[in-house]
């Protein structure tokens, strides 16, 4: 079929803004849109530049925005992207490029994945025998290691949008690897790592990462593991382990939530300073008619017994 | 019709005013909400699946017995009872382990077939937009809305929005249309809105809440309208911030979807609940009464 590539060109070197730049290009519609960049190239302007390697899928190299969806250029057929006969090709939104499709990994992509320290740490001496790992966790582990680090899981990031130094949901994917491995040994130290500033804590889990992952991995539920595993191990940072208990207490005692007392007990009763910032909230709200009645006169569900029972036979499984 | 209701926390804590709404409008439509007293909080993905599963286990195994579809007025409490409905469903031999280890010794089950639809879902799919828009006396006409679901009605995409319900992608959109307002369309509309971040993260929070109210205001909206409370607790109750933290005036009231829907089924302002919303809804009650005039 015949198509029009349109393709971004920008050249920071020249003062260039960057601009589409049109291309024709006779090809299958069963072909990739890597396959019409690569004919571009050889046949028509070399100049062009774009990152692209395996051709499958595997190296997650081409992530593009492609007819305005975020997606990898090797795994696009030109049929399915064309829209009346027409591809445009430009770079993902939040990532800055270098020249054309051609990104700063270091900055968006290796520093964040060094950041997690991605590797298994051991301080066991060399065992006899291998190091056996069950089978369940391995499956498990694999998943995650299948992650090309397309980046389309940070593209997709809600906080990413307003905070590009958070560490972003494909480094915390990363990170799930190492700290779910039986054989690492510094889980501690990892979990408080990931809640420092820009960690893990920032995710909102919108699950716009599972949604872009194009491997299935479901970054937010890894995300989800990884801070549930954080506040049993007590590294949360402090407003959110207040957060998760004061939570997990008002509905354990109460069958339901007491906002109230979540507000009050995730800044935490001796910290003044965060007190005394909802004062105007709440003032204003009361006035409005929000009036959350005192915990101690919090209604106590019927069937409370029973949740309760709930919560202390998981205790007892922990 | 008749559903079994879950309100959820918040619809009867920091938005107290989306509970009377709800019901009021359900009236009037003739639906009839058998409320669910004796449950717990869904867990709203704040408490781990491996405590909230079991909770809501016992909530679905209610529900089965009532023999109806549970209807929520909450897109976390949705999105937290669908996923957790999904585990419940897909995998027999984790669901037999929570009936024997937490719903036995209540004498309770859960066999895995109940429905949880959010009460904007049902408008569409059970109720009928056409049924809706026949009982419609005060059309919303010359008010701009910009829907905004959040997360939890469209993600995971598989879940909440599987074959055969592609509508519900739009259906905030058509609901606003069916009541004769006009859609103002945003770039922010499915995404977060910010306050599951609000305690660990402010700035980025506030940040959400700013970019989408802003976009909003700047195409034009009157207001906003979202099925999700903790999206209102954050869009309304965090405004005031979040326009700090822009450095600009914002001012946009944000509506809960049956508050919405009240309005135009002729409910007034009051009725609705809108008085108790942090930001002025005064603007909305303005063109509502100029058009009525």
């Amino acid at each position: 079929m015949e198509i029009t590539l349109k393709f971004y060109r920008f050249s920071p070197g020249n003062g260039s803004k960057g601009d589409f730049q049109e291309y024709p290009v006779e090809i299958d519609e069963s072909a990739t849109v890597l396959d019409a960049l690569m004919q571009v190239k050889e046949d028509q302007d070399s100049t062009i530049a774009f990152r692209g390697s395996c051709r499958t899928g595997f190296c997650g190299d081409c992530t593009m925005r492609i007819s305005r969806r975020n997606r990898m250029a090797c795994s696009t057929t030109v049929g399915a992207a064309q829209n009346e006969g027409t591809i445009t090709v430009e770079p993902v939104r939040l990532i800055t490029t270098t020249k054309d499709m051609m990104y700063d990994l270091d900055t968006w992509v290796y520093d964040k994945y060094k950041a997690v320290e991605p590797w298994i740490e051991t301080d066991q001496k060399s065992p006899d025998k291998e190091h056996v790992v069950s089978n369940k966790v391995v499956q498990d582990l694999r998943k995650v290691m299948s992650c090309t680090m397309c980046w389309l899981c940070d593209e997709g990031c809600s906080t990413m949008v307003v905070d590009r130094k958070f560490v972003g949901p494909l480094a915390l994917t990363k990170a799930y690897r190492s700290v779910f491995d039986p054989r690492d040994n510094r889980t501690e130290a990892r979990l408080k790592n990931l809640s420092e500033k820009n960690g893990m804590w920032d995710c909102c889990h919108c699950y716009e990462a599972s949604e872009h992952c194009p491997k299935g991995i479901d970054p937010t539920e890894r995300i989800f593991a990884l801070r549930n595993k954080a506040i049993k191990a007590n590294a949360g940072i402090p407003t959110v382990r207040n957060h998760y208990r004061s939570f997990a207490k008002s509905v354990k005692s109460h069958g339901w939530l007491d906002e109230a007392r979540l507000a009050i007990e995730t800044e935490g009763l001796t910290n003044i300073k965060g007190q005394l910032k909802q004062v105007p909230l709440a003032i204003k709200a009361f006035r409005k008619g929000k009036r959350p009645l005192p915990y101690f006169l919090h209604e106590k569900r019927e069937g409370r017994d029973r949740i309760k029972r709930i919560f202390e036979k998981w205790e007892e499984n922990e | 019709m008749a559903y079994a209701f879950f309100p959820g926390c918040v619809s009867k804590g920091g938005c107290p005013e989306l509970y009377p709404a709800a019901k009021i409008v359900a009236d009037k439509l003739n639906i009839e909400l058998v409320e669910l007293r004796d449950v717990g909080c869904s867990g709203a993905g704040v408490l781990s699946q491996e405590v909230s599963d079991p909770v809501n286990a016992r909530t679905l195994a209610k529900v089965e017995k009532m023999g109806m579809t549970m209807m929520t007025i909450c897109s976390t409490c949705q999105g937290t009872f669908t996923q957790a409905n999904h585990r419940l469903q897909s995998d027999p031999e984790y669901r037999d382990r929570i009936n024997q280890e937490y719903l036995a010794s209540e004498g309770l089950r859960y066999d895995g077939t109940v429905d949880i639809k959010h009460f904007l879902w049902i408008l569409d799919e059970e109720y009928g937009l056409d049924n809706l828009k026949d009982l419609v006396v005060h059309p919303l006409e010359g008010l701009k809305v910009a829907p905004f679901y959040g997360c939890y009605l469209r993600r995971p995409p598989e879940l909440m929005v599987p074959k055969g319900f592609e509508g519900r992608k739009t259906v905030l959109e058509k609901t606003i249309e069916t009541l004769g307002g006009e859609v103002v369309n945003t770039s922010g509309k499915g995404k977060c809105c910010g306050f599951p971040i609000l305690s660990s993260s402010e700035d980025n929070s506030l940040a959400m809440c700013g970019d989408h109210t802003l976009e909003a205001k700047d195409k034009g909206a009157n207001c906003m309208v979202t099925p999700c409370p903790l999206c209102h607790l954050e869009l309304d109750g965090k405004q005031e911030d979040a326009a700090r933290h822009k450095k600009q005036d914002i001012d946009l009231p944000i509506l809960h979807l049956p508050q919405m829907v009240g309005l135009a089924l002729g409910f007034s302002p009051r009725d609705m609940g809108l008085h108790k919303h942090l930001v002025s809804t005064e603007e909305i009650v303005n063109i509502l009464e100029g058009v009525r005039a």
